[in-house]
């Protein structure tokens, strides 16, 4: 009973200083490592990050029909990838409302993981009748790590003993590091260059051991979420009941979002048969979405302004936040709503992403975000900004 | 590849099927009925069969029985009771074992024709559209609404609280004869694997009086599925098990298991049960609509079979349900996944054959069986032969949950799939077992 | 004499919430009952010196807020406590738990099945969004359908309008709850058998059904329409027992100006031209008033307190027909100790193992065949029970150290064959006892003090008739505008000036106060 720990514990545990912890998946996993995300942020631009991600929720789908299951269920075109191939894709209901997003990997032919963000074992058995498959459930078997940052690549190359500039952007290989078999994609989730690292629960600790001891020359650090979301703010990346509620949680229409609202237009094939949500998305396309996810730099100077007013220097949130936050264009109407946000140290910019409808999303939009400054409701000016705020060329290189 | 063009196909040569294929054909449609028997089924079709049905389809040698008594009941003590198409001789004859049961046999006969008249109503038409916005149907189900409010008040508070009921609570409320309980009772429980305690059984009760004069507790008997293939402009070809083809949510037409062969049409109509009819196609379905097919609840109870008796019986339709506790404990039996130790018997005497009805009797081994239903008849093992069936003989239990704009499954009861161009039109849709012809007749009017 | 507005007949927690209402609307009220304490089935009294017991009633479900609210309960002593979890112990010595969070109770259900873990989240959804269709029901006067009057077809339009607004996939859900069975309803859903067990368990508190009788999965909503209530808690264990709950609402009426007087039963209703015009207590005293409502069941408050003379025989005979069936039993035990269940003999972390329920239903089939016996006319030889031990939730119940442990048991029928003895009661505790023991070795010699009760004491204490927890069984022919009888659901009587407004009316069961307070809305609507 109580919260589980990841297989990684016996190394991260001891590491937290201020016993900072976070619920994920039933699992608890550092906010923070040291007392101040900072440092951990840094690495992740500057050096390179190591992030525990084993409580997401795994999936092994073999046999014959394993690629008709999956194309059945998402909206990428599954039959066409590769071995080696990692797909980013969302999934969605009939109605084209997205349930959730993660990732499948091509292992071999007839052998995908699928990786998801809520659990997902009985929509894949729904939707497997009459088909030749086997789902199996490999979430606490399998532990993962992410290595993210410019020196990743460095680091992996010396663990692994080979040469890894030939995987490229979403593909993934096998691989040895100091014995233990792992499987090294080029994913994650910090849009910088980086990799996961998925391996067999029992083998977690020695793998983390190795990996921290090669990567000390290159500085990797041991990171925890707060950093992670700063990062994934940067790179645009959407975070499930943050930016998006699941068509499956949700309580009423108004929370559902389809792919095509959140941004994801390119992940719905064109080319491939019937998946669920098909007909709802082809006609959202042929109709266009009536809502656009993208981001929002506030404007400096109009926040200096505000606190100015007040007698302040301005303030911005030494943490990234996680609420709803209206919207307005210029005559005052709300025209959508921001659901993550914060001060990207690198870019130096107040960055925000948000749902906000079709007419006023285009890029270079003037619109107004409400922020509170000493207890009162003001608004500061922000333009819309396509994603990602951050997008080095590393990351595909 | 077949040569011949079909513009529907249709899925099984039972009654229904038959129907809704014949329905087809006269809108000039060329209709193909595959059919997995190669034998025409001998026994009879029970159940009433919608006179609209004889008459639109022109059907000339439907054979209806009616026989007089339509029970007969065997006392503990000894002799029978005769129940017989005249309520007042039924009445006389139960003033035999109970006074007080006799004197109200009058107007529960009357009360249950009442109930059961709108039962027909809901019976000849797709079931009412419950979500509806179409003003036509609006009007259609406040039509209903203003006849059963004119058949009175009583019959309203009798159906929201008769429905529901289990048949025990209603026949406790009305009769005190165990004889008379049990015997009325097991039509509460036909195909059902529910005892006369469950919820749901008054409903079952009414659904088999359907169509049924006032007093007769006994769906009709008839040749109906013979005298429908005696009807011309259908091919029909038998000996061939038909899975339907599908793609982009599109029938297409089906294959035939035997031969290979795929026949094409646009139109595919089966009369099989919904499940086997749409699990071969699940990759064409919406997970929520295939998981709600694969809830179907269509649980086997029945065995039926023959009885080689030695000479004619002397009755029409023998009863072995001595009481409504003999049922319940009969039920028992299948709710712990065996066959029961005492099963309900009845049986019914049709043109020369003897048939018999068997519950409850449930997948597995069926230990014993025959010797315990002979031993009930006073017979040898060697003069009973039993079909004990998997799957419910009605595709689909008719429990509350599984009828009228819940059947098959709920929202999808007008005979439509979520495939284009495929069409039920089996017991496993409204109205369900029990009534031959009615489904398809409904199906194919929905179809055009 | 004394001329009263209004006099409650039964000081029940449904009686007492009429008579706050009404006596905060300015009423002259007097609420007599026949018991030396007030709160009919939800009383706490001290049966073993230093150990209380909530008798019969033992958990708050439902309470509706706008009662809690409308009465200031919490003000006149209302304090309710969580009681968050529960313990299923199986047979093979495992056990199946669900606790207060949602993380931990989807892992342990993740140990029995990884897609039912995954199912309970979904099935909780469907749930919450059933519940919430419902609830509107609850706190609405029935419709009558067979009547043509304005108010009776706009308010079955608003109730169609209603429905139609679910959704369809809401609605068929709704249908389904409706007329299934438990147990056919939770078998769409989960595949762990213990899972079923333990829900459906829920679904056939009160009903003389088994989890597989078609028309017991709508009580599973019962659970989720608590958590609608969410802040307001309307699932806990009342601080001071039952008893308390009871006490606070008499406190509050009192507050408005209402007499409640104790040991006073009454014998006769006093009917003078088709209106009620008083009572006749049992002691022969007469008191007069404009209103006299009854909060007793619909049995005692039609066939026994008035003269069938003074009502339609239609009537007479639906009330006749108005099954009540009782089929529940209650054990109480003082304990010295603990016991301790083979299945977590720590109890868990913190002992929370007797923070929370135990739930002696381990498999679909034990509880099937609990109700088999009551079917035929036996009590259960090894029964469903709900277990909870209230001293570790409020220490005041029982002596420091020691505990008081209360036993929910189903089935016991109230037509026990031959009849319940002394030696029946006794036999029927012993086999209470026995099953605990099976799951929990030991707990026979922890036990100081027993009481046992029968449906037929149920009937005897607290007169509701043939024990019937709930005033007359939660059938769906006993539902809305058909309870108590067609017609007459909605809180009038056929008798002008008598009202009801116990249990037995719409919406009925439980520690709900739904039925007193539609009751006074309705008298003082008519008093207008």
């Amino acid at each position: 009973m109580s919260l589980r720990t990841t297989p990684f514990h016996a190394r991260t545990g001891p590491l937290s200083e201020g016993q900072a912890w976070r619920r994920w998946a039933g699992y608890v996993v550092a906010s923070s490592y040291e007392l101040s995300h900072e440092r951990e942020y840094h690495a992740i631009r500057n050096a390179a990050a190591l992030f525990d991600v084993s409580p997401l929720y795994k999936y092994l789908v073999t046999g014959r029909d394993a690629a008709r299951l999956l194309d059945h269920v998402v909206t990428r075109n599954v039959a066409k990838a590769k071995v080696g191939q990692v797909l980013y894709t969302p999934w969605c209901d009939a109605e084209g409302k997205q349930i959730d997003d993660g990732t499948i990997s091509v292992l071999e032919e007839q052998r995908f993981r699928m990786t998801a963000a809520d659990p997902t074992l009985r929509w894949l058995h729904l939707n497997s009748s009459g088909l030749a498959v086997s789902i199996e459930d490999v979430s606490e078997r399998t532990a993962a790590l992410s290595l993210q940052g410019p020196n990743a690549r460095a680091i992996l190359q010396v663990a692994a003993e080979r040469d890894l500039s030939a995987l490229k952007y979403f593909r993934l290989t096998n691989a040895k590091i100091r014995g233990i078999p792992v499987t090294i994609s080029r994913t994650g989730y910090t849009g910088d260059l980086g990799y996961e690292i998925w391996v067999d629960s029992a083998q977690a600790v020695p793998l983390w051991d190795a990996l921290i001891e090669t990567g000390a020359p290159y500085g990797v650090t041991p990171a925890g979420m707060l950093a992670l979301d700063v990062a994934r703010i940067e790179a645009g990346l959407l975070l499930i009941e943050v930016d998006y509620f699941s068509s499956r949680h949700a309580f009423i229409e108004a929370q559902k979002s389809s792919p095509l609202e959140l941004g994801l237009g390119w992940t719905v094939a064109t080319d491939k048969e019937r998946y669920n949500g098909q007909a709802a998305l082809e006609a959202e396309r042929r109709r266009g979405p009536a809502w656009q996810f993208t981001g929002l730099a506030v404007n400096w100077d109009s926040l200096e302004k505000l606190y100015a007013e007040v007698g302040l220097p301005p303030r911005v949130p030494t943490q990234a936040w996680r609420m709803s936050v209206p919207i307005y264009d210029p005559g005052g109407r709300q025209v959508g709503y921001a659901t993550s946000g914060g001060w990207s140290p690198l870019l130096k910019q107040y960055m925000a992403l948000a749902h906000l409808e079709s007419p006023s999303a285009a890029p270079g939009t003037q619109l107004r975000m409400e922020i509170t400054v000493e207890h009162r409701r003001k608004q500061a000016i922000a333009h819309v900004t396509p994603l990602p705020f951050f997008n080095p060329e590393r990351k595909r290189a | 590849m077949s040569d011949a063009r079909y513009d529907a196909i249709v899925i099984g040569a039972g009654a229904n099927g038959l129907v809704a294929a014949h329905y087809l054909a006269r809108t000039r449609k060329r209709v193909l009925v595959v059919e997995q028997h190669q034998a025409m089924d001998p026994s009879a079709d029970i159940g009433w069969v919608p006179p609209q049905v004889r008459k639109d389809l022109g059907v000339a040698n439907l054979r209806v029985e009616e026989p007089d008594p339509w029970l007969t009941v065997p006392l503990s003590g000894g002799g029978t009771l005769e129940l017989s198409r005249d309520v007042a001789k039924s009445a006389e004859a139960i003033r035999r074992i109970s006074s007080a049961d006799a004197a109200k046999w009058h107007e529960f006969s009357a009360r249950m024709h009442r109930l059961a008249s709108v039962l027909e109503k809901l019976y000849l038409a797709s079931p009412p559209d419950i979500e509806t916005r179409d003003p036509r149907e609006l009007a259609r189900i406040g039509s209903l609404g203003l006849f059963v409010r004119r058949l009175g008040k009583q019959t309203v508070i009798d159906l929201a609280r008769f429905l529901p009921m289990s048949i025990a609570e209603l026949l406790d409320d009305w009769f005190e004869s165990d004889a008379l309980k049990g015997a009325l009772g097991a039509l509460g429980i036909w195909h059902l694997r529910q005892g006369p305690r469950s919820g749901g059984t008054a409903f079952n009760f009414l659904h088999h009086h359907v169509g049924s004069p006032a007093g007769v507790f006994r769906p009709a008997r008839s040749n109906a599925t013979q005298a429908l293939s005696d009807l011309k402009g259908v091919d029909v070809r038998r000996g061939q098990r038909a899975t339907v083809l599908a793609k982009n949510g599109r029938a297409t037409g089906v294959v035939l298991e035997k031969s290979g062969d795929t026949v094409l049409a646009p139109l595919v109509v089966s009369s099989a049960p919904p499940r086997s009819t749409l699990e071969p196609v699940a990759i064409e379905l919406d997970p929520e609509f295939a998981w709600a097919v694969r809830n179907i609840k269509a649980r086997g109870v029945v065995a039926r079979g023959t009885f080689t008796a030695g000479a004619t019986p002397a009755y029409w339709n023998l009863c072995i349900a001595p009481s409504l506790d003999y049922l319940e404990r009969a039920y028992d039996d299948a709710k712990y996944g065996r066959d029961s130790a005492a099963p309900y018997v009845e049986v019914q005497r049709t043109n020369g054959r003897v048939e018999l009805h068997v519950q409850y009797v449930v997948p597995g081994a069926h230990q014993g069986l025959t010797e315990r239903v002979a031993k009930a008849l006073n017979a040898r093992p060697d003069q009973v032969t039993l079909q004990p069936a998997d799957e419910s003989l009605y595709h689909g239990e008719l429990t509350l949950d599984q009828i009228l704009f819940m059947r098959p499954v709920p929202g999808w009861s007008r005979y439509r799939t979520p495939i284009e161009g495929l069409y039920l039109c089996g017991s496993g849709t409204h109205p369900g077992g029990g009534i031959p012809g009615a489904a398809g007749r409904n199906a194919a009017r929905e179809i055009v | 004499m004394t001329r009263y507005d209004a006099i409650v007949i039964g000081g029940g927690h449904n009686g007492l919430v009429t008579a706050a209402y009404l006596a905060r609307a300015g009423k002259r009220v007097l609420v007599l009952e026949k018991r030396p304490r007030v709160g009919g089935a939800a009383v706490t009294e001290e049966i073993f010196p230093g150990f209380k017991f909530s008798m019969f009633s033992y958990v708050v479900s439902l309470l509706r807020p706008e009662i809690i609210r409308d009465l200031d309960l919490p003000r006149h002593g209302l304090h309710i406590l969580p009681l968050e979890s529960t313990v299923t112990p199986m047979e093979n010595g495992d056990y199946l738990a669900a606790w207060a969070d949602h993380d931990e109770t989807r892992r342990e259900l993740y140990r029995h099945s990884p897609r039912d873990a995954e199912a309970y989240d979904e099935y909780g959804r469907l749930m919450h969004f059933m519940a919430q269709a419902v609830k509107p029901i609850l706190s609405m006067v029935p419709p009558d359908p067979t009547s043509f009057a304005p108010g009776d077809l706009a308010a079955l339009l608003r109730l169609g309008k209603h429905f139609r607004g679910l959704g369809a996939e809401r609605l068929h859900a709704l249908v389904k709850l409706m007329t299934m069975s438990s147990a056919d309803f939770l078998d769409e859903w989960f595949e762990t058998d213990v899972l079923k067990a333990t829900k459906s368990a829920s679904g056939i508190i009160g009903t003389f059904l088994g989890p597989r009788s078609p028309g017991t999965a709508y009580v599973l909503l019962h659970h989720y329409m608590g958590e609608l209530d969410g802040v307001f808690r309307a699932w806990g264990f009342a601080k001071g027992g039952t008893g308390a709950v009871s006490e606070a609402i008499a406190s509050a009426a009192r507050s408005f100006g209402a007499e409640v007087r104790c040991n006073a039963g009454v014998s006769k209703v006093l009917v003078k031209g088709g209106k009620a015009t008083g009572v006749v207590l049992e002691d022969g005293d007469e008191l007069a008033a404009n209103t006299v409502i009854t909060s007793l069941d619909p049995r005692r408050s039609f066939l026994q307190l008035l003269e069938s003379s003074h009502l339609p025989d239609e009537f007479v005979s639906d009330i006749k027909r108005f099954k009540f069936r009782g089929s529940s039993g209650k054990v109480n035990i003082a304990l010295d100790s603990l016991p301790k269940f083979t299945c977590m003999p720590d109890g868990g972390p913190g002992g929370r193992l007797h923070r929370g329920a135990v739930s002696i239903s381990p498999s679909l089939e034990y509880v099937e065949r609990a109700y088999d016996d009551a079917k035929y006319g036996e009590f259960s030889r090894r029964p469903y029970m709900d277990i909870v031990f209230p001293s570790m939730i409020d220490p005041g119940m029982a002596p420091p150290g020691k505990h008081v442990m209360s036993i929910f048991v189903q089935y016991a029928p109230y037509n026990l064959n031959g009849g319940w003895t002394d030696a029946k009661r006794e036999a029927f505790g012993d086999a209470v006892v026995n099953t605990v023991e099976s799951f929990a070795p030991g707990f026979k010699s922890k036990i100081l003090h027993r009481q046992v009760i029968t449906p037929l004491d149920i009937e005897r204490i607290t007169g509701l008739s043939e024990g019937n927890i709930f005033a007359g069984e939660l059938a769906l022919h006993q539902l809305f505008f058909l309870r108590p009888a067609p017609g007459w659901a909605k809180f009038n009587t056929p008798v002008r000036g008598y009202y009801q407004a116990g249990s037995g009316t719409h919406p009925g069961g439980g520690i709900m106060g739904a039925s007193g307070r539609l009751a006074a809305l309705r008298i003082l609507k008519d008093g207008k």
